[in-house]
């Protein structure tokens, strides 16, 4: 019985056949390929050329050629074929149809494949997007730079320009061209920022600041501004709040500056609420909650997420310009600083921004530091600067400025060669050094003039005029012993602290 | 009868080797990836001149990501080999220079063609800022899907099997 069984059941998985010395089938069995005798091997599938040279070896040996698709006669089949050569007999073929094994194995290949090209493609297209978003943040970091030096003529020519007789009607278009520079100025800012810490290249200060003072400067600012459109402005600030903080008080003014913009620029009527107070002191850290609330137009929820990327304005609409990158920069900001921002909104009845914010506690500060700066008078009459500057904009900005001061003699030199030879000659009490300078950078500069051998030359007060502020940059800049770093655009206003800064 | 020539095709799996012998022999392309796996055998003749045809014998071998790993019974009798890598996948060309000095010293004597295989899907620019990779190696640049120099490179190696 069992051998029935087995007859039914069995599937033939070989052929055998011997073959003579030049690849002619001398005995076979049918399995799969049939009737082949006295035919060449070449003749049934061109696998066997390939073994033709190796039927007259007349040794013993045995080769193995695994995973081999054959086209019989009778089917496809995938087959070990093994070629026995012996001393004095004549070859040995033995095909073994494997094909049940194989398509196995052919289903297992062919999903780890899929599955490793298919990661290393992802791999390639987030890395291309990776370099398409550096380059995009360096461009708009460079390019915002570039832009800076022509905007800070136009700043500082208008003020130049108001200060000279003119008529109401002048006065007014003036007063234009300043606002819109000003608002120009604030959306380059913001592009910069967001560039700046998209790139991982924003950083926070940790300086000590007085509370109080700090909001109620916001607070001012704000109660106008609303005031300006009609709106009410509430603020709730806890009384038990630290009077000193230590973090970045120009970043947090930018988070609450910007939110509180916002809230004012979506809200046609009602109020702006700002409500201020503590968490928690723990560790010597005070967790702070802030906390923005307006009765504007609101945002939906399926909006929530999008406000707070990069180029998104959900209001889309004229009156409301801007870079739409206000919120994208306070979340960040605010991450940065370990917070988390939460955002709660009905629409069409208001929205509500709140945050939380963990600031060291500064104890050494009992008393409020205050530094001033006197830009009046000191000893000596007149000063003699020296102007290391490229751009003849730059040039007759500070040469405007500082002539009205009556106090300056300006020298100016383009070339940076021409620095040192200029020093030697004369008296110079100050140099204000542009970084970006034809053939040398200013910094470069710097640190010939430091390693003058005369005295008097090497102490020379050196401030460096620039756009350039990046962590790297600022730090070049402390390496080449430059004193301050004058940042561009400059108005009256602040290249005057700095110079009085350092005027003997 | 002509004579007969055995080459065989290694590179990488998925980088076109079965897409470059189907283009080749039938003149048909596809997207759908089927892996190869053993080896398929495939057999064409090529018009060397007027007189002259050599029967190719094609054997389209089971892609691998490590050289060394090729069944060495497959190798026995090879006359040429075509080694292919995939233009849009660097991880099928970082060990470009290992894997062609392996055949060289493999197997010294054998006419070997590097080549890029997807022409179709790198743009011109990527291929000169990766001159200095691809130059001293690559001897064709294909792609299967467009048919772009398959003919040439099968008839190119086959003339210079029968030198
Ligand atoms: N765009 C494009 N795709 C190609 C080209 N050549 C092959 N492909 C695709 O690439 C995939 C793999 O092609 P195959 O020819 O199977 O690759 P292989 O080298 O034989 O792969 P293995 O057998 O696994 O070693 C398939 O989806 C093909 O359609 C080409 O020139 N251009
Ligand atoms: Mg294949």
């Amino acid at each position: 019985m069992l051998a029935e069984h087995k007859i039914v059941h069995q599937k033939a998985i070989y052929q055998y056949l011997t073959t003579d010395n030049k690849g002619l089938v001398l005995e076979s069995d049918d399995t799969f390929f049939a009737n082949i005798q006295s035919q060449n091997i070449i003749a049934l599938h061109p696998f066997f050329y390939s073994i033709t040279n190796l039927l007259d070896t007349k040794k013993e040996e045995e080769f193995l050629f695994s995973c081999i698709h054959l086209d019989t006669d009778n089917k496809n089949i995938i087959a070990d074929i093994t070629l026995k050569t012996f001393a004095k007999e004549n070859p040995l073929l033995i095909i073994q149809d494997l094909t049940t094994h194989y398509n196995n194995y052919q289903l297992t290949a062919q999903k780890r494949n899929e599955s490793v090209i298919n990661s290393q493609i992802l791999e390639l297209k987030n890395k291309y997007l990776i370099e398409k978003e550096e380059f995009k943040n360096t461009f708009i970091a460079n390019f915002s730079h570039e832009i800076r030096e022509p905007l800070s003529g136009i700043s500082t020519f208008v003020d130049i320009l108001k200060k000279t007789n003119l008529n109401t009607e002048q006065a007014d278009y003036l007063n234009i061209i300043k606002t819109s520079s000003n608002h120009l100025k604030h959306m380059i800012e913001d592009i910069l920022d967001i560039s700046k810490i998209e790139v991982g290249k924003l950083n926070l200060l940790e300086e000590s600041f007085n509370t109080t003072a700090f909001l109620e400067e916001i607070i001012f600012t704000y109660k106008v501004k609303a005031k300006e459109k009609g709106l009410d402005f509430n603020n709730n600030i806890e009384e038990k709040l630290p009077n000193f903080l230590l973090g970045d008080p120009y970043r947090l003014k930018q988070i609450l500056s910007n939110l509180l913009d916002n809230a004012i620029k979506y809200t046609k009527k009602g109020s702006i609420t700002l409500d201020v107070s503590l968490n928690q002191i723990r560790a010597n850290k005070a967790n702070i909650h802030f906390e923005i609330k307006d009765t504007g137009i609101g945002i939906e929820e399926e909006n929530f997420e999008n406000i707070f990327t990069s180029f998104s304005q959900i209001n889309q609409n004229q009156q409301n310009k801007g870079t739409g990158l206000g919120l994208a920069i306070v979340k960040s900001l605010v991450e940065l600083m370990h917070g988390n921002i939460a955002i709660q909104s009905d629409f069409n009845k208001g929205t509500s921004i709140s945050f939380n914010l963990s600031f060291k506690l500064d104890g050494s500060s009992k008393k409020e530091k205050v530094k001033t700066i006197s830009v009046e008078k000191k000893e000596k009459e007149k000063y003699n600067v020296l102007l290391v500057e490229h751009s003849e904009i730059t040039q007759l900005s500070v040469l405007k400025i500082l002539a009205a001061q009556k106090r300056f003699f300006l020298d100016i030199v383009s070339n940076p060669e021409d620095v040192i030879p200029t020093l030697k000659n004369q008296k110079i009490d100050i140099i204000l050094m542009d970084i970006n300078l034809p053939n040398k950078t200013g910094d470069t500069l710097a640190q010939e003039i430091r390693q003058l051998p005369e005295k008097e030359l090497k102490k020379i007060p050196i401030l460096a005029l620039t756009g350039k502020l990046f962590p790297e940059d600022l730090k070049r800049y402390k390496k080449a012993k430059i004193n301050d770093v004058i940042r561009k655009p400059f108005d009256e206003k602040s290249l005057l602290k700095t110079i009085h800064k350092y005027l003997k | 009868m002509s004579i007969s020539k055995k080459i065989i095709l290694l590179g990488h799996f998925g980088v076109g080797k079965s897409s470059l012998i189907r283009r080749f022999v039938e003149d048909t392309f596809t997207d759908n990836y089927k892996v190869t796996i053993g080896v398929h055998i495939l057999k064409k003749e090529v018009n060397i001149s007027k007189e002259e045809t050599v029967s190719l014998i094609i054997w389209d071998l089971e892609g691998n990501d490590d050289i060394t790993n090729t069944r060495p019974s497959y190798m026995l009798g090879t006359s040429g080999i075509i080694y292919v890598f995939d233009l849009s996948r660097p991880a099928t060309y970082k060990q470009l220079e290992n894997d062609i000095n392996y055949i060289k010293t493999n197997y010294p004597n054998t006419p070997v063609k590097v080549v890029g295989n997807k022409k179709d899907l790198v743009t011109k620019d990527f291929l000169k800022e990766n001159n200095d990779v691809f130059k001293p190696f690559v001897d064709f640049f294909t792609s299967a899907k467009a048919n772009t120099k398959v003919n040439d490179l099968f008839s190119t190696l086959a003339k210079e099997l029968i030198l």
